[in-house]
């Protein structure tokens, strides 16, 4: 496992676009964060400000990094469609490394990646909390931090599919367009024919409900928006916004099988085929 | 272990297109084994199965009797090389060598052995191809193996390179390594292996030492005062593998094993004597465009 680490540190560290697209990521979810903070809105009983304080925004804030986590999907995508366009997956057989550790290799990097999110997202918690919290104590600053795992095993699963996304289609641009495809409108498509008991165990579904809500969509108790005559209609909950019925430790369970189903069927990809 | 590799049945199909068919062949510890033929033959698709490249559709293979630590013994360069552009010579170089565990000096060796050492820094990318078929021919150096596995190791080098290679090859196989080298050039095998396998449209046609199988053996230009009588007797003989029939001689190539001699004492125990007995070298060429037709 060490030998693998050491290899994809020296892949993936000098590609010079992962570079450019891990400091894009750490700029962007900077700014979309200061942003919505400067954000002055306030409502009987609720402010923005509210889900910058601890406990809040243990929840807010892995939200919003969740919105990033496909950006990370495509990161993961590159590295592993690189290594088909410069038939490296190959030379790297050829000297000796069984297929297997191929995709171990970039599991590596998943993690490492995941790490980083996770990191990122942990400090900005916390200095937003401690700015913004007036009453601090210890038993404040860690309630709600579980997320942070739950967020954790979110941008894993992103990346998992990515990678298999890789593994099936080879091109990069290819497998980037299918996966943003298929994680909407595709999937959302294919779970309007199902009923809502079964549409709730899609993996992209699955996937996005483990990072929760922001406390100001529970006042939609219906997740339903009308027009002001009450003619239109809207569901919201359709949109991947609002998490349905299934607890968060369901879902988590079941976003981690999805995990280690991505990672079997890739490994299985990886030996069957022709490099 | 006497055995470095064995090859049984191999079979491998594109589609309906057999790309190699029933290969047996072997491969001892020390040999220099060429396996030559065509453009289309079927030597890259046989040591692309044997790398674990590619998947077989029948037949097996065993390196080193099926020890599973043998692959991080075989330095292996197939087709084009296949390295990370954005990396250094140096870094693409580290990968190989964390592969096969092999300290680091091995690079420098590698890199001094191939010509290389003063680019060691530079991106590959920005090398020429001469240079990076010479840097994939470093890598297969790199943890000193004892098998190396070349797919036309010279392509792309100039006259100066070509020489280098097969003198690093020379080198590598005096120090008791078995090599085995996929290659269309006759010269270069010829130069360089000890035995050669020659494939056919996928089929092995031909497996055996090199001064067995492509041994230039000499045509015989044969004139006598009755030619009639002279060709008869050479239809006879089992010492004759070919005849060609021209004015004013009659052209034939022995057998291996039979000199100018032994023919000239066959035709005189049988009443014929021999105005004219010349004896004159087949091209490698020929010869090899013989057993391929």
């Amino acid at each position: 496992m060490k030998k693998l680490f050491v290899i994809e540190k020296i892949k993936t560290l000098s590609y010079p676009s992962f570079i450019s697209l891990i400091v894009i990521h750490f700029i962007l979810f900077l700014i979309v964060t200061l942003v919505i903070n400067r954000i002055q809105f306030s409502a009987p009983g609720f402010s923005i400000h509210d889900l910058y304080k601890f406990p809040n925004v243990f929840k807010f804030i892995p939200w919003i990094a969740s919105w990033f986590n496909i950006f990370l999907a495509i990161i993961i995508i590159l590295l592993v469609g690189n290594e088909f366009t410069y038939r490296t997956f190959k030379q790297n057989v050829i000297d000796g490394l069984e297929r297997t550790d191929l995709i171990l290799g970039k599991l590596i990097v998943i993690f490492s990646i995941a790490i980083y999110s996770l990191v990122l997202v942990t400090i900005s918690s916390l200095i937003f909390g401690f700015i913004n919290t007036k009453d601090v104590y210890f038993g404040l600053i860690f309630q709600n931090s579980n997320i942070l795992i739950v967020y954790f095993i979110q941008a894993i699963a992103y990346m998992s599919l990515g990678m298999l996304f890789a593994l099936l289609f080879k091109n990069n641009a290819l497998s980037i367009i299918l996966f943003l495809l298929y994680s909407f409108p595709t999937e959302p498509i294919i779970r309007s024919f199902f009923s809502e008991n079964i549409r709730q165990y899609f993996p992209i579904k699955i996937i996005s409900n483990l990072t929760p809500k922001p406390e100001i969509f529970n006042l939609q108790q219906s997740a339903n928006f009308h027009s002001p005559s009450g003619d239109n209609f809207i569901n919201i909950q359709g949109m991947n916004i609002v998490p349905e019925q299934l607890s968060l430790q369901s879902t988590t369970v079941i976003a981690i099988a999805y995990i280690l189903f991505f990672i079997t069927i890739s490994i299985f990809i990886m030996k069957k085929r022709n490099l | 272990m006497k055995h470095i590799l064995q090859i049984n049945n191999l079979c491998k199909n594109y589609n309906n297109i057999k790309a190699i068919n029933n290969i047996s062949l072997t491969v001892k510890k020390n040999e220099v084994y060429g396996l030559l033929g065509p453009n289309g033959s079927g030597k890259t698709t046989t040591l692309g199965v044997i790398l674990d490249v590619l998947k077989a559709n029948g037949g097996n293979y065993k390196w080193f009797d099926n020890n599973k630590s043998s692959r991080h013994k075989i330095g292996s360069l197939l087709e084009t090389p296949n390295f990370y552009p954005y990396l250094t010579l140096y870094e693409n170089l580290k990968i190989v060598a964390t592969i096969k565990n092999a300290p680091e000096k091995d690079i420098i060796y590698s890199l001094g052995v191939t010509n290389l050492l003063t680019r060691k820094h530079s991106k590959f990318s920005n090398l020429s191809l001469g240079m990076k078929q010479r840097l994939a021919l470093a890598s297969t150096l790199i943890g000193n193996p004892e098998v190396l596995v070349l797919d036309e190791p010279t392509n792309g080098l100039d006259p100066e390179g070509i020489t280098d290679v097969r003198n690093i090859i020379k080198a590598e196989a005096a120090k008791g390594k078995t090599i085995i080298l996929a290659s269309h050039i006759l010269d270069e095998v010829e130069k360089v292996c000890s035995h050669v396998g020659i494939l056919k449209s996928g089929k092995l046609i031909a497996n055996g030492k090199v001064k067995e199988l492509l041994n230039s053996n000499d045509l015989l230009y044969l004139n006598s005062e009755n030619n009639e009588t002279l060709l008869k007797l050479i239809k006879k003989s089992d010492m004759v593998s070919n005849i060609v029939e021209t004015k004013p001689e009659i052209i034939i190539t022995l057998n291996n094993n039979y000199k100018a001699s032994d023919f000239n004492e066959y035709a005189f125990n049988n009443g014929v004597i021999l105005n004219t007995i010349l004896t004159k070298q087949v091209s490698l060429e020929k010869q090899f465009l013989e057993l391929v037709k």
